[in-house]
């Protein structure tokens, strides 16, 4: 049994983690959520030895657990299988699992690679993998690249194991996977700790729920003692609907982008649909089903082999992101905000103004105008209720929700009036997660913009969007018309979303 | 963070004003201050006239070489080519005046023009072969240094007296090499802040990719840095040729370590996105001062090497702390 007593944890200015005691018993699978900034990583790291606490104890079967780093848990039997998923890309799936124990001849440091493989063969079978232990680890998916991370938590005898946002990359069906396999470690005792922003997850699979908020323990509960709605409520201290935000006034007269038989290989398979006035267009699917790819042949970040795109009315030929946003008014926000949306080391003003840089020079000078850049920045802050400190605070700084903010307000500074939003919300809290909500709904019923929502979060898509298409390999393999209808239920959608999967 | 102090301006008000100048660039300025104090005080000749124009015509030079690294380094690109461009472009600047003797105002344009020229090459290859600017600019390098070894000989061309003046001469006391090279300084220091081109070279070096899905042509700003770097690489040779009076072939020899080291120590940040105009000035101030220094204190000249390493080491071990120290201010 894992016992954590009054731990508390500061850094300069953060009181991260306020007296926190939790116990984890062998056998059970553990839920750890909470909102960004809540203190579950802060957590997880001083569980696994990264951090050390400035108060509190961890006991682990009644003997006092004292890390200096993650190599003591390790040794104590406690792992981690991370988000950021580690593996040696360029070793093979044996060498990933037995890299600290290798079988030697006699010591020499000679490996006997025949008894390493057939040891690392036993792990896979144990996470349910066929592949051959010799398989590079490169050519792996997402998923086995997880497996091989649990097996090599396995084969160091792991009695406790922290999952970290373990589907965030999974498809339904890996993730499915990896719950049978997370279900046979439980029955042979291991204890796992699932950290994971997906409710679906944490009721389909654990067995008790403890909840962080601002750093405090608010409760521990079993999960057959809880509804969604009162956990949310747990997490963020008040109620949140699941409602539909309303009807939109879509304009069936006002087509603003077609795309006819798009065909890219490997990326979209005959792909047609249209995006009118007024409309928030929900593309759900599994990740790598075709959305993101289309949404990237629309911007000109990729070509198309045959098909055509047809801009309010006009055959169009994107060739990049630039011709897009300042031929078309075509904005793209990023699905991932720090990868590919935002300067993060650049103050704010810099990336709200990023689009419109050629537009606010002075006349004479053809300097950027400072007053301009501000004057929009602070008129974008206030509009989308963009927390900072001012439009020179360091974009790194801010919470993902105002991150993600900015990346839309810079397409609005542009006046693009095609609007593709690419899984908003990931890595959001639910407070902003909903303001985010109502600022794309917002901006299709009061500013008369066509909306593309790419989501992977049902019921994100089933409550902004007001049509939504299902992908599926590359192709559109289904249209719910009028989600926003007064009369249709969340049931009914996502029941029917299911039918188009199967 | 060099980067966060280009964007600021004095029309900010509320409480969220940046500091005009960041801590590092303050840093360099009580360096270079304390440095050029105790030369003052222990050298007899270094406040003389002769002494001033020799130092601050040479801290042009380090200026000019620093900003055509940084021009790439902006970009999170490098280039080792710049001075086999500077060496080229002489060689080139040799041929126009004393072969053909073409006048000076024909020939430092041509020999510019071979700068810029170098310097597409040198975007167009990387854009487009989607090749590292270190392969692409290693070879280049390679391919000018034989090119004007072959074409030289090695021997030093002729210039006329009338091409030597902006070198040699100065006016009150300040060499004409250091007033245009604070006039092409300033220029840069707004290019960056203020200009469309600049603040999307700044964005392409920050994080391409988002840059890119912003809008910006990323490849073209490539290419336009590399022009940048190719032409202040051409320009200082034109003026190094000036100053000697003569266009020598081996012209550019010792720049690139000099380039690197000036830009790294002015704040250049290496994987792009960062960069202060004051900052390198203070770089080139602080290298030549140490230099000077050395040679004061009759430091073993075959040592000068030794300590110019450690002063680039210094600085970049002085980043790391800095960037650690802020990184653990800002995680919870």
């Amino acid at each position: 049994m894992l016992e954590l007593k009054s731990i508390s944890k500061s850094f300069p200015g953060v009181r991260a983690l306020e007296n926190i005691s939790l116990r984890f018993e062998p056998g059970e699978i553990h839920a750890l959520v909470g909102e960004n900034g809540a203190g579950k990583s802060t957590l997880i790291k001083i569980i696994t030895g990264i951090y050390q606490p400035d108060e509190g104890e961890i006991f682990f079967d009644n003997e006092r657990l004292n890390f200096r780093n993650y190599h003591d848990s390790l040794a104590k039997g406690i792992d981690i299988v991370n988000q950021e998923i580690q593996v040696i890309p360029d070793s093979t799936i044996a060498e990933n699992i037995m890299l600290d124990k290798m079988i030697t001849v006699g010591g020499t440091g000679i490996i006997k690679w025949k008894a390493v493989n057939s040891v690392a063969k036993r792990y896979l079978d144990m996470v349910g993998m066929t592949l051959s232990p010799n398989t590079v680890t490169r050519e792996l998916s997402a998923a086995q690249k997880q497996l091989v991370q649990i097996a090599k938590a396995l084969a160091a005898n792991a009695r406790v194991l922290l999952l970290d946002e373990p589907t965030s990359s999974l498809t339904g069906h890996e993730a499915g996977n990896l719950f049978r396999i997370l279900r046979e470690l439980k029955s042979k005792g291991v204890t796992i700790i699932f950290v994971s922003h997906k409710f679906e997850e944490v009721f389909a699979i654990c067995d008790k729920v403890s909840v962080l908020r601002d750093g405090r323990h608010v409760g521990t509960k079993q999960i057959a003692e809880l509804n969604t709605p009162e956990l949310i409520r747990m997490m963020i201290g008040r109620d949140v609907t699941q409602e539909h935000l309303g009807k939109l006034d879509v304009d069936r007269g006002h087509e603003v982008l077609r795309v006819d038989h798009a065909v890219r290989k490997g990326r979209a398979n005959d792909v047609s649909f249209s995006l009118y006035e007024g409309e928030i267009l929900g593309f759900y699917g599994l990740v790598g089903a075709g959305r993101t790819e289309l949404a990237r042949i629309i911007i000109g970040e990729d070509k198309l082999d045959s098909g055509a795109l047809f801009i309010r009315g006009i055959p169009a030929r994107i060739n990049s992101v630039g011709g897009a946003l300042y031929r078309h008014r075509i904005g793209y926000v990023t699905e991932n905000r720090k990868e590919e949306g935002l300067l993060l080391q650049s103050p704010v003003c810099t990336n709200v103004t990023i689009t419109v840089w050629p537009l606010i020079r002075n006349t004479w000078t053809r300097l950027i105008s400072r007053t301009k850049e501000v004057s929009i920045t602070r008129g974008m802050m206030e509009a989308m209720n963009i927390r900072t400190t001012g439009p020179n605070q360091t974009t790194g700084d801010l919470s993902g929700g105002n991150q993600q903010k900015i990346c839309i307000s810079k397409w609005l500074a542009a006046d693009c009036d095609i609007l593709i939003v690419d899984e908003p919300t990931v890595g959001v809290d639910i407070g902003a997660k909903e303001q985010i909500h109502q600022l794309i709904w917002d901006l299709a019923k009061k500013q008369r913009k066509a909306v593309i929502l790419i989501s992977s979060d049902m019921p994100e898509i089933i409550r902004v969007a007001s049509r939504i298409l299902v992908f599926k390999d590359h192709r559109i393999v289904g249209e719910i018309p009028d989600v926003d209808s007064s009369n249709r239920t969340y049931g009914e959608v996502s029941g029917k979303i299911g039918q188009f999967l199967h | 963070m060099e980067a966060q102090e280009m964007e600021t301006s004095p029309a900010v008000k509320n409480g969220d004003r940046r500091e005009l100048l960041s801590g590092r660039t303050i840093g360099l300025i009580i360096s270079a201050v304390v440095l050029f104090s105790i030369l003052a005080w222990q050298s007899n000749s270094f406040l003389s006239g002769y002494t001033m124009f020799v130092v601050s015509r040479q801290v042009s030079f380090y200026v000019l070489i620093a900003l055509s690294q940084a021009f790439c380094l902006v970009i999170g690109q490098m280039s080792l080519a710049i001075g086999a461009i500077g060496s080229i472009t002489t060689v080139v600047l040799g041929i126009c005046l004393d072969n053909l003797g073409l006048s000076p105002w024909l020939a430092v344009p041509v020999a510019i023009g071979v700068g810029i020229i170098a310097g597409g090459i040198n975007g167009l290859l990387i854009t487009r072969l989607k090749i590292d600017s270190f392969i692409i600019t290693l070879s280049m390098m390679f391919i000018y240094m034989g090119l004007r070894s072959g074409i030289s000989g090695g021997s030093p061309y002729k210039v006329p007296e009338s091409f030597s003046f902006i070198g040699q001469k100065s006016v009150f006391g300040v060499p004409f090499v250091f007033i245009i090279t604070i006039l092409f300084l300033i220029a840069v220091g707004y290019m960056y802040r203020n200009t469309v081109l600049g603040r999307r070279m700044l964005a392409t070096g920050g994080n391409a990719a988002a840059a890119r899905l912003s809008g910006i042509n990323t490849d073209g700003m490539v290419v336009a840095a590399h022009i940048l770097s190719g032409a202040f690489a051409s320009l200082a040779a034109v003026l190094w040729a000036s100053k000697l009076g003569s266009a020598a072939p081996e012209t550019g020899d010792d720049w690139l370590i000099i380039s690197f080291a000036v830009a790294i120590i002015g704040g250049t940040g290496l994987n792009g996105g960062i960069i202060s105009a004051l900052g390198i000035f203070m770089g080139a101030a602080i290298f030549m001062l140490i230099k000077h220094g050395l040679v004061e204190v009759k430091a073993n000249p075959y040592y000068a090497n030794s300590f110019l390493g450690m002063l680039i080491l210094v600085a970049i071990v002085v980043d790391r702390v800095r960037e650690i120290y802020s990184e653990k201010k800002r995680t919870r």
